[in-house]
Formats: structure tokens, C-alpha cells, sequence
């Protein structure tokens, strides 16, 4: 008997990484899960590796289209019949670099991964969830939601704005038996860093290595997180102890942001 | 296999409410619980009503009392061998008042029992804790540990205070596998509101009873007050072994209450 028995939930990203993590907690507790990713041959190495049958199911799209977004939601929901949890998961950041040197695309791709896709699958969702009276959004942002950090401010602008809108949307569905709460990771060495961290390092005058160190430094435990830190987030607001928690900001990054 | 098995907990204020809930909460994960109170023969029920048995046993005592509260740790290692789980959870007002009519007696009363009892309890359990490398400190916070209200100035004021703490000891432990966390809950129906929450709403301007909790509700997304077993919930997350990452966190648990 599982936290999250006969739950559908929906995760974007969730082939690897933090995704990946949640996708596996929530299954343990029982939970059906739709994955997306855009590579359906990368999603079948992750189907097989979480062996989870007909509990599990793959959407491909890319969570930079809306059409795509919607398209994930809605597609939960014509497999499973429902959705009762929604984790926009996907995210990452831009070409790094200074403010004063930016081009648009630098700030428009994680605007538009991170912020709008939220967004849109959010939007998507409530059509669902309102109705059904039962909700449960667990937003992805990150530790740089409350901080910020040079030469990413792309990244540092989209996880601030999830987190204002995860708070106007809880204030929005807090009587609807619908949550609405942003997970805020410190930094984890997940697939997307290991890929956009030696560029973001760079551009801060830092080797990848050291990028990770500053993270690690920050912090009060002098190490960076886990994967499996946000999934045990995630399950329990995802369960029925989390009907009273909503709006909330969720740090979870060994003793980093100050709030 | 619960989350807690073998862990032993200790919680000022078990007997009743919050403290009552998350020790339910511990014992159901397998953990060994010693609640605490000032009343043994409510202690005494809160045993029976708990099945009684080898993993739980009461202290007696006031934990705004320095004594008490070193006492319920010493007192958990001794009987148990060793003590995991530190809830810091007891507080609450007596008569509170605004500052300028608020007494010496009232002010000091809320600062033992709300912000020295947590200190002392996690001094003491830190000085066992660190020798071993491994430990569990959960502080009961509140809303008003990061908001303010009119006619609550020392409630406001320690939880204020206490969110300091855990911050502070968070990064002082960070490496030694100990966590210090807070649950900042929004306004609860415990025994402790319904008994004090009458002379509070006139302090605080609002009349009556109904009148603070519908307040506290409004300011709510949900639109109402939260339950024990919520805040039950996120103390076993963070007292399992898998929060090893997760300190200096200052979870609400408010329905949407806190803006930050």
C-alpha cells in the first residue's frame, strides 16, 4: 500500500536526472506515471530500466512548444483517464554570460524552457484538475529561484518567475483541493549539468569542478545534492498529507538559500 | 519496514496535539518515542491511547524549564541508549499583549518556553550528537516566524528568533550529519490555541476566538487551518535517513500562508 495508490501523475523531462528520480519514488508508491523526453530511443532505455509495465508510459515531445506541453497533459490524461499530479520537470539554462552581453535567444531559451513550458503544462493541467476537484503541481525551480548567481541570469530569471507564478496560482485553486509548490534544488549533478555546467563555469571563470565546489561551499552540509533529495519532496507533497501545504517554496539544498 | 525503525525520538510537548501527532507519526515508522508534558496523568493517557508498549514512555515536566528540558534528553539516552530524533516542538503564549502593555512576566515566560527550551534542547542533543555524527533536530516553528501580527509581539518575536537558530546551527553541523530543520505551520485548532486562543483574539484586536481563526484562514490559500497530521508528515521526512541533504530548511506547512 503506497502514499500515491491508483495517483496519475505527469512529469516533463523524466528520462533521466531528476525526472528519472521522481518518476521511480512515485511508482514505488504506487502512482501511474507518464515520462516525457524528446528522444523516444533514450525513453526506452528508461522504460526498461524502471520495468514498471503498464504503470509507466512515454509521451515524446519538447517542452519548448506549447503544442507539445499541452499535448503531454492531455496525453496523461487520454491514457490513464486522469491526472492528479503534475511535475513541469524539464529545464536548463541558456548561453551564459554577462547581462551587458546578452542576446535575446541567451534569455529567451530558459525563459521558454523553464517559465513557459511551466506554464503551459500548469494551465493545461488545471482544465483537468478544477473540475476534479484534486490536484497536486510540484513546480521545478532551484535553489537560483531565491538567489542569484553572474552569467546565468537567464536561468536565475525563469526559476524566480516559476515561483511567483506557483504563488498566484496556489492563491488562485487553494479551495479547490489543488496544490500548487515549487521544489528548489540546490545544484545536482544531473545529465543537464554534467552538459551545461562546464560552459556555465566558464563563462564565471571557473572550471566545472569548481562551479560544483562553489555550489558545495554554499552550503551548510559542503556538498551538492541528490536526485533522490527532490523525489522524497515530491511523494510526500504529492500525498494526502500535502493538502495543507501549498504556496510554499521547498528548499531543498543542504542549507543554501537564506529563506 | 517503516522510515524510522530502530530510531529513537524524543519530543517536548508529545502528549497532546502537534507533538502527540508526530510521535503517532514516529512510532508508526518504527521509531522508539519519548513525549513529553507538564501533566502526567495526561501523559499517562497519551501512553495508553498509544498502545502503551516498550517503544514509548512519558517525561513530566514544564519545558520552558532548562532542567525539564536537558532532563527528557538525558533521561531518552539513558532509557533508550541514544537519542536520533530531537523535536523541539512545545510553545505557545499564556496572556500575551501588545508591547505596550505586554508584562515582564508574560515576555519572559514565551522567551523560555518558546526560544530557550529550543536552545537548550539542541545544545544538549547537539553535545550527544556530534560525537556520533548523526542526528535529527526538528523545531516546531511557525507562520510567524517569518510574519508579524498585532498583539502577539513575543510569539512573533521567539519564532522569529528560532528560525535564526536552526539557520545558524544548520551551517554549524552541516558536515557532521546532522540536520536542523523548522516546520513554520499556519494557524492549528491545538489544545493550546483553543485554551489561550479566547485572550489572544482580544489582544490581538479580534474579538473572539472564531474571529483569530477565521483571520488566520483567510490569509491562507486554502481558506482554512492546517492539521497535525500534516505537520506529522514533513517531521518524518526530515527525521528519516534519506533528508540527509535537506537542512536550514524552513518548511511551511501554512496552506499557502508565508510569501517567501
Amino acid at each position: 500500500m503506497g502514499s500515491l495508490d491508483g495517483k496519475v501523475a505527469c512529469i516533463t523531462g523524466g528520462t533521466r536526472g531528476i525526472g528519472l528520480a521522481v518518476a521511480k519514488a512515485f511508482l514505488d508508491e504506487g502512482a501511474k506515471v507518464v515520462i516525457n523526453g524528446r528522444d523516444p530511443v533514450k525513453a526506452q532505455k528508461t522504460l526498461d530500466e524502471l520495468n514498471a509495465g503498464a504503470n509507466v508510459f512515454f509521451i515524446a515531445g519538447d517542452v519548448m512548444k506549447r503544442e507539445d506541453c499541452e499535448a503531454i497533459v492531455n496525453g496523461t490524461v487520454a491514457h490513464f483517464g486522469r491526472i492528479d499530479i503534475l511535475v513541469p520537470n524539464a529545464g536548463g539554462g541558456g548561453d551564459p554570460g554577462p547581462v551587458a552581453e546578452m542576446t535575446d535567444e541567451a534569455m529567451e531559451v530558459p525563459m521558454i524552457w523553464n517559465f513557459w513550458h511551466t506554464f503551459w503544462t500548469i494551465r493545461a493541467a488545471l482544465k483537468h484538475m478544477i473540475p476534479q476537484g484534486y490536484g497536486r503541481i510540484m513546480a521545478m525551480s532551484s535553489v537560483e529561484g531565491k538567489m542569484g548567481k553572474p552569467m546565468v541570469s537567464g536561468y536565475v530569471v525563469s526559476k524566480h518567475a516559476i515561483n511567483g507564478l506557483v504563488k498566484s496560482v496556489a492563491h488562485e485553486v487553494g479551495t479547490l483541493g489543488i496544490t500548487v509548490n515549487a521544489l528548489c534544488p540546490g545544484a545536482i549533478e544531473t545529465d543537464v549539468m554534467m552538459a551545461q555546467g562546464p560552459g556555465a563555469a566558464e563563462a564565471m571563470g571557473l572550471t566545472y569542478e569548481g562551479l560544483l565546489d562553489l555550489f558545495a561551499q554554499q552550503s551548510a552540509i559542503k556538498r551538492i545534492n541528490e536526485s533522490e533529495d527532490v523525489a522524497l519532496v515530491a511523494v510526500l507533497l504529492a500525498s494526502d498529507a500535502g493538502a495543507g501545504i501549498t504556496g510554499s517554496l521547498i528548499s531543498i539544498d543542504g542549507g543554501t538559500s537564506p529563506y | 519496514m517503516g522510515k524510522l525503525e530502530g530510531k529513537i525520538a524524543c519530543i517536548t510537548g508529545g502528549t497532546r496535539s502537534i507533538g502527540r501527532a508526530m510521535a503517532e507519526a514516529f512510532l508508526a515508522e518504527g521509531a522508539t518515542v519519548v513525549v513529553n508534558g507538564r501533566d502526567a496523568a495526561k501523559g499517562a493517557v497519551a501512553l495508553a491511547e498509544m498502545g502503551g508498549g516498550p517503544n514509548i514512555a512519558f517525561y513530566a515536566g514544564d519545558s520552558s524549564k532548562q532542567s525539564v528540558v536537558e532532563g527528557l534528553i538525558d533521561f531518552t539516552i539513558e532509557k533508550f541508549g541514544r537519542l536520533d530524533i530531537c523535536c523541539l516542538n512545545s510553545g505557545g503564549v499564556n496572556m500575551t499583549a501588545p508591547v505596550a502593555q505586554m508584562s515582564d512576566e508574560e515576555w519572559n515566560l514565551e522567551i523560555d518556553w518558546n526560544l530557550n527550551h529550543v536552545f537548550w534542547g539542541m545544545r544538549r542533543s547537539l553535545q550527544h550528537m556530534i560525537p556520533r555524527q548523526s542526528g535529527r533536530i526538528i523545531v516546531t516553528s511557525s507562520v510567524e516566524g517569518k510574519l508579524g501580527k498585532p498583539g502577539i509581539p513575543g510569539y512573533v518575536a521567539t519564532k522569529h528568533a528560532v528560525n535564526g537558530l536552526v539557520k545558524s546551527a544548520a551551517q554549524e553541523v552541516g558536515t557532521l550529519g546532522i540536520t536542523v530543520n523548522a516546520i513554520l505551520p499556519g494557524i492549528i485548532e491545538t489544545d493550546i490555541v483553543r485554551n489561550t486562543g479566547p485572550d489572544s483574539a482580544v489582544a490581538m484586536g479580534l474579538g473572539t476566538y472564531e474571529n483569530l481563526i477565521a483571520a488566520f484562514s483567510s490569509e491562507a490559500a486554502t481558506k482554512k487551518p492546517n492539521r497535525v497530521e500534516e505537520v506529522a508528515a514533513v517531521a518524518v521526512m526530515m527525521a528519516s535517513d534519506a533528508a540527509r541533504n535537506i537542512t536550514g530548511c524552513l518548511f511551511p506547512v501554512d496552506g499557502g500562508t508565508l510569501p517567501y
